[in-house]
């Protein structure tokens, strides 16, 4: 049985604009980016800017407008998403879009969720099994690449009924899928390195959007920590390894180990620690996110590991012997935590 | 190892490669992996070496004799670069199954450890634990045997596993290959495009899997509502991927189970109860896809129970390779440092009747006196030798190497 390929419209294009094809309809429409300041182009940059903004205030993008708008705003807010240099505005908007195009995929026709599939080369295949009661066949390892960052044990390949190569799901837990596969491209798209010169309009409107997002978020939470977490009772050990990954320094597997679990520990979600490690070269964020959640206790063993005792510390070199006089009497870097944070 | 013990195994380790008749099957893309050798005399492991014909492989492998020749499963854009340079495309899917992570009721005979800590030195017979139970420590020497018995059941986790990675994965014939690893295991290696890029923790996954770790066995696939109401009574089970292994399984197990198995299972008040209604459970089970139901087994029993049977169709691999997407694997054909045998492969098919012990016998020619310290009865190339105490024997080559290589006799003089 061959699907007929189907031809995304003007309105497919408008829900779901992360598409390749978009990218060729723009380059018909041929916009400059210094054309963006022009007033014709209003409508465009407005709705650009709602996207980004409503992503901030509440992880969506805003409502649909006309085709005309709905679609170049897309690249626009991506740009601008680029412009705020902000990585947590960036993570937040593929997150707004991804959760937008996953509620639209869920009531999609079956033809359309077999394209937006192919267009991310997946292997997707209408079930043709009458005993399996589910509408799709992925390979499994287009399942697996999609649900790495899903804990639920309901993802886990092994509750899964796997046949022949093929995991067979439902429409809902496609379109899951393939929200985790939207929000990574709009991630590549928004790590792009190389920074145009932007128009002055832009950049005024990515400044409002930073100050937006320090308002309403909060700078401390922004940069990894939650107001909960308290980075003036840190320990001198913790303070010199944060200091030392804040400037991409290399810790050694023992400090790497200290500063995770010790930040898990008193209370900062694992995707904010991984966060920190990211100007490493050896960078690889589903490994990384990996390890500290196994740290934290969300994986595997299900062992919520503390950090080490001060005496091992002192062996591996990792405390810094400093005269803090809170230092006496604490074994462990968390019971300096602690004691700092009582008073 | 004594001196001339060491010079006999290299002696006939450097003959085996140097000779015209000895063919080491090349890899695919043999160009892209990285090679690295385990030198005999020195004990240094070379590294990051590639070789892009076979032929230039075989030219070195006579000169260098090393003691362990292994390939990555990794392919590389250069593979001579160090490890973060190397440039990753991607890697075969690999399982290790090795009888040093199989319980078997032989192994408190033949397999000992001694903690490594000089200042623990505690010692004990069959599998080696992960940590000591006395200091703690990681570190273990192990004395152990590849046994007729232990690869029985390293066979029998092989085929379980080749079972999951045909009918559940859906691999073919062609892009599975599996090897006897030359000492106390199988390989098995897939090689997919689909598989190739996938990362670590995706390789996980398939571990998971094949372990059935992380299984959902209390039932209740249902969402929401009918969650709680449901699971506790009626587990459904349908006919596919794991359910129907445990079906399966169910069906093996129960229909031969005595109280002693049940027992063992973790069942003991209950299996009166189990044993009675053998019938009527394999038909709530089986037939009509559900667990409970029946008087006197409730739903511990029947966790208990599902549990179990999940253990005993899952296949034991050593979990850390196959989620190595830079692992060293022991390279085909070549010899093994602890045993003198060859790793070979052989047919998917053939994997019921094939004998390690004798299609992996390198060395058929020649004998030599050695004094065996301690060896128990072992077969090789058809013939049966010992056991042996404290005793001078001319043996075979084959045979001499293998106890010299296990650390169980030297070189008479
Ligand atoms: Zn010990
Ligand atoms: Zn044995």
């Amino acid at each position: 049985m061959q699907m007929e390929t189907v031809r995304f419209t003007q309105n497919d294009l408008a829900k779901y604009p992360f598409l390749k094809e978009t990218a060729a309809h723009m380059k018909k429409l041929n916009l400059k980016i210094e054309e963006l300041a022009n007033p014709e182009m209003e409508q465009i940059l407005n709705r650009a800017e709602e996207r980004v903004k409503s992503a901030i205030l509440s992880v969506s993008v805003g409502k649909k407008r006309e085709n005309y708008v709905e679609i170049p705003s897309f690249p626009v807010a991506i740009m601008l998403a680029i412009a705020t240099k902000n990585s947590f505005i960036k993570k937040r908007y593929a997150l707004a879009e991804a959760k937008q195009a996953f509620s639209d995929m869920r009531f999609e026709t079956r033809e359309r969720i077999m394209a937006i599939a192919l267009d991310f080369d997946w292997n997707l295949a209408p079930n043709r099994s009458s005993e399996i009661p589910f509408e799709f066949a992925l390979n499994f390892a287009d399942y697996l690449r999609n649900t790495v960052h899903l804990r639920d044990t309901e993802w886990k390949l092994v509750n899964r009924i796997l046949v022949n190569g093929k995991v067979y799901l439902n429409q809902h837990d496609v379109a899951r899928l393939l929200q985790e596969e939207v929000q990574s491209r709009i991630e590549r798209r928004l790590e792009a390195t190389e920074l145009p010169s932007f128009p002055e309009k832009i950049t005024e409107m990515a400044e409002r959007l930073i100050d937006l997002a320090k308002d309403r978020i909060g700078q401390e939470e922004m940069e990894g920590f939650p107001k909960a977490v308290s980075q003036s009772a840190f320990p001198p050990c913790i303070v010199a390894l944060h200091e030392a990954v804040s400037k991409g320094h290399h810790l050694s597997h023992v400090g790497r180990f200290t500063l995770t679990s010790f930040l898990v520990s008193i209370g900062m979600p694992s995707e904010k620690v991984a966060e920190l490690f990211k100007s490493f070269s050896d960078y690889n964020e589903r490994l990384t996110r990996y390890q500290i959640e196994h740290i934290a206790g969300e994986r595997g063993s299900r062992t919520r590991y503390t950090p080490p005792n001060c005496a091992t510390l002192q062996t591996h070199g990792v405390c810094v012997n400093s005269n803090d006089g809170s230092c006496r009497g604490a074994r462990n870097p968390l019971v300096y935590y602690k004691r700092k944070l009582k008073r | 190892m004594t001196v001339s013990s060491r010079d006999f195994v290299y002696e006939k380790f450097s003959d085996f490669y140097s000779d015209p008749s000895t063919v080491i099957p090349s890899p695919s893309l043999l160009g892209q992996r990285e090679l690295g050798f385990l030198l005999f005399k020195e004990r240094i492991m070379l590294r990051h070496k590639v070789f892009a014909r076979i032929s230039n492989l075989k030219l070195f492998l006579g000169e260098a004799v090393p003691s362990d020749v292994y390939r990555s499963c990794a392919y590389y854009e250069n593979p001579a670069a160090e490890m973060d340079k190397k440039g990753w495309l991607g890697a075969d899917l690999v399982f290790d199954i090795d009888a040093d992570h199989i319980p078997t009721s032989c192994s408190k005979i033949h397999d000992e450890w001694t903690c490594a800590n000089s200042e623990c030195g505690f010692s004990g017979k069959g599998i080696t634990p992960e940590t000591c139970p006395i200091c703690g420590g990681r570190k273990f020497d192990t004395k152990t045997w590849p046994c007729d018995l232990c690869l029985e059941s390293a066979k029998n986790e092989t085929a379980k596993l080749i079972d999951m990675l045909e009918k559940d994965f859906g691999f073919s014939a062609k892009e599975m290959s599996v090897f006897f690893s030359g000492h106390r295991g199988y390989h098995v290696h897939v090689e997919n495009e689909a598989v190739k890029t996938l990362d670590a923790m995706a390789r996980k996954e398939i571990v998971d899997y094949v372990f059935g770790l992380g299984l959902t066995i209390s039932g209740g696939t249902a969402k929401g509502k009918s969650r709680r109401r449901g699971a506790s009574r009626d587990f459904s089970l349908h006919d596919f991927g794991w359910n129907k292994r445990l079906k399966l399984g169910l069906q093996n197990f129960l229909l031969t189970a005595t109280k002693e198995d049940l027992a063992n299972a973790g069942i003991k008040g209950k299996s009166a109860a189990v044993l009675g209604n053998k019938e009527l459970i394999l038909k709530r089970c089986v037939e009509e896809g559900r667990w409970g139901s029946v008087k006197g087994v409730g739903v511990g029993t029947w966790k208990k129970l599902a549990e179990y049977v999940k253990d005993l169709e899952s296949a034991k691999i050593d979990t850390v390779v196959t989620t190595d997407t830079h692992r060293l694997i022991r390279m085909n054909g070549t010899l093994h440092g602890k045993t003198g045998l060859k790793k070979v492969e052989f047919p998917l098919s053939n994997l019921k009747d094939f004998d390690p012990f004798k299609e992996a016998v390198a060395f058929k020619e020649g004998a030599v006196k050695v004094f065996v310290s301690d060896a128990p009865e072992f077969r090789l190339s058809g013939n049966v030798f010992g056991p042996y105490k404290r005793k001078t024997v001319e043996l075979p080559t084959a045979a001499a190497i293998l106890l010299i290589c296990k650390g169980r006799a030297e070189v008479a003089s």
